[in-house]
């Protein structure tokens, strides 16, 4: 049990300091030693991660380092990934479009907030960048998502977040909308009519999981 | 005084009548296309349609200057990427690169004929045609990417990120490769009529980057491309720039531009009283999306706060209501008076 506790330890910090090699041998080890996938990625690696949140948050950490560490929870997550029981597997949280809108190409922030989806059992949808704004509705209809992330880091690309809200309140009332990117604030949420914003991956991560809750509820009452 | 003489006096810390309001980056609005019949994606590659709309927010607004061009693209397409016009779309969409030329550690090729590549050559004939246009009586001005914001169109942004932290060196070797063509791109404008030249460096505030990381990698570099220019210039940086304002100061520009997340105030005491200090107006929040009121109050808090210059923290988002672009005016013409 020591141990166990111990590789926990080791692998999140090996997170934090963005030692994917390190990353890599503990999950190695953690599966030779037949412990739970799942109990890893959750207690190891998101756990690191989300103290790497903490660091962006204080300035002690910044975006080449989160993006390194990003790179290290890959790493554990490809290796323990195939190991994940079958009953876990099957036990999505909710199913999720995210895309950063058209006329915009950065997708660091996006990509960050994909991989806690991933991570947290989210089923993600990712339609990458400068998407086009009809393609958010489409494929929100396609995938039957319960939520839909956009992404814009630029004020000159953030009014098109905007048309995709009207598109997708029009087609389907109950979807949520979580919005994110450096010049969204949450009068930008109010402004638009959108659900939530995250002011980092870790935090869009809470709100998500809170709107797919209730929207579940919902959706649950309305079947009895 | 001449709204030019306003802004050029401003950038030389010289006694005006009354702060001025301006840019260094995009100014152009729904309004002013409307008015000409322009569609903005069309603007960026025919230089007399980019200067008619350039011209028209002074001409519309009395804002006082003329920017060109509008998109961050103009190097970089020099350079060898690809860029997206947006062409045939109804709503406005600023060009993006679509391909990047490069990896970090690769060797990057500056053609020697790089003042006749892509649409550098289309920009100096906007600048001429803005200079005609407003007859003097009107500040031009043009702006340039900074090394580090450059590189980050070249090369995919993961890339430079990480490396900039893995492999300085190689990163380091590159900015300096930039800082040549991108002074040369910004001396040809000054020549065509550049009154003066904003340097771009929007990818490196605190936001993305460490105070250290600028320190080391981004600020030397900036710093030579702003010693080779040779006309007043504007450091913009958007973003949270706190905590570099005196690195930003130390670059030796005749200006420094930040945005709303900028204490202008404790700026201000830090670079003290000689400092030409642009800014903080939020350039969507409030000139965009706030009412004429809030406008006003942006505008009078900024000059309360010590700019020597009313400038939006970014290019004003075109569908700006027309009754903030008045009301920015009359705010600047009422408290602003020296």
């Amino acid at each position: 049990m020591a141990e166990k506790e111990q590789l926990l330890e080791e692998m999140r910090k090996a997170v934090i300091e963005f030692d994917e090699d390190r990353v890599k041998e503990l999950a190695n080890r953690w599966i030779e030693l037949g412990y739970d996938a799942n109990e890893a990625i959750f207690e190891g690696l998101a756990a690191g991660m989300e103290v790497v949140g903490e660091l962006f948050a204080k300035n002690e950490y910044f975006v080449p380092e989160v993006l390194m560490c990003a790179d290290a929870l890959y790493a554990g997550l490809d290796i323990l990934r195939p190991h994940i029981k079958a009953e876990d597997r099957t036990e999505t949280k909710g199913v999720v479009v995210i895309g950063t809108v058209e006329g915009d190409v950065h997708d660091i922030g996006k990509n960050l907030v994909k991989l806690m989806f991933e991570v947290a059992g989210f089923e993600v949808h990712d339609l990458g960048k400068d998407v086009p704004l009809e393609k958010f509705v489409e494929e929100q209809l396609r995938t039957d998502a319960d939520l839909v992330c956009l992404s814009a880091m630029m004020t000159t690309t953030m009014p098109g977040m905007k048309k995709v809200i009207e598109m997708l309140r029009e087609r389907n009332p109950n979807v949520k909308i979580m919005i994110g990117g450096a010049p969204v604030s949450e009068k930008t949420v109010e402004m638009y009519g959108a659900d939530a914003t995250g002011k980092d991956a870790a935090s869009a991560l809470e709100e998500a999981i809170r709107m797919v809750s209730s929207l579940r509820e919902m959706k649950r009452r309305k079947e009895i | 005084m001449t709204p030019k003489e306003r802004v050029m006096n401003t950038l030389e810390k010289r006694r005006v009548d009354r702060v001025p309001a301006f840019s260094g980056m995009g100014n152009v609005t729904v309004a002013g296309m409307r008015k000409h019949g322009i569609d903005f994606a069309s603007s960026h590659a025919d230089a007399g349609l980019m200067a008619t709309l350039a011209c028209s927010t002074y001409e519309l607004f009395r804002f006082e200057c003329a920017v060109v061009p509008f998109d961050l693209c103009v190097e970089a397409e020099a350079l060898g990427c690809e860029v997206n016009f947006y062409a045939g779309k109804s709503s406005i969409l600023y060009p993006t690169i679509k391909t990047k030329v490069l990896r970090v550690g690769e060797e990057l090729s500056i053609p020697e004929d790089l003042l006749e590549r892509g649409r550098i050559p289309l920009v100096q004939e906007a600048i001429s045609l803005c200079r005609e246009r407003l007859n003097g009586e009107v500040a031009v001005g043009s702006y340039v990417l900074g090394p580090f914001t450059l590189a980050g169109q070249l090369i995919d942004l993961n890339d430079l990120l990480k490396s900039s932290f893995k492999k300085p060196a190689q990163v380091k070797a590159l900015l300096e490769q930039l800082v040549e063509p991108l002074a040369e791109i910004a001396n040809s404008y000054a020549e065509s009529g550049a009154d003066y030249i904003t340097v771009r460096e929007m990818g490196a505030p605190s936001d993305v980057i460490s105070p250290r990381m600028f320190k080391t990698l981004v600020q030397p570099y900036l710093k030579e491309t702003i010693a080779r220019i040779k006309a007043p210039t504007i450091l913009h940086m958007c973003g949270d720039t706190n905590m570099l304002v005196e690195m930003l100061h130390e670059c030796g520009a005749s200006a420094i531009s930040v945005e709303q997340k900028n204490d202008v105030l404790a700026t201000r005491s830090k670079l003290g009283e000689e400092a030409v200090i642009l800014g903080n107006l939020d350039a969507y929040g409030v000139i965009v999306k706030g009412t004429s009121s809030e406008v006003e109050q942006a505008v009078k808090q900024a000059i309360e706060a010590g700019v020597d210059g009313v400038m939006p923290g970014c290019d004003i988002w075109p569908e700006v209501p027309e009754e903030n672009m008045h009301a920015l005016m009359q705010a600047v013409e009422r408290y602003g008076v020296r």
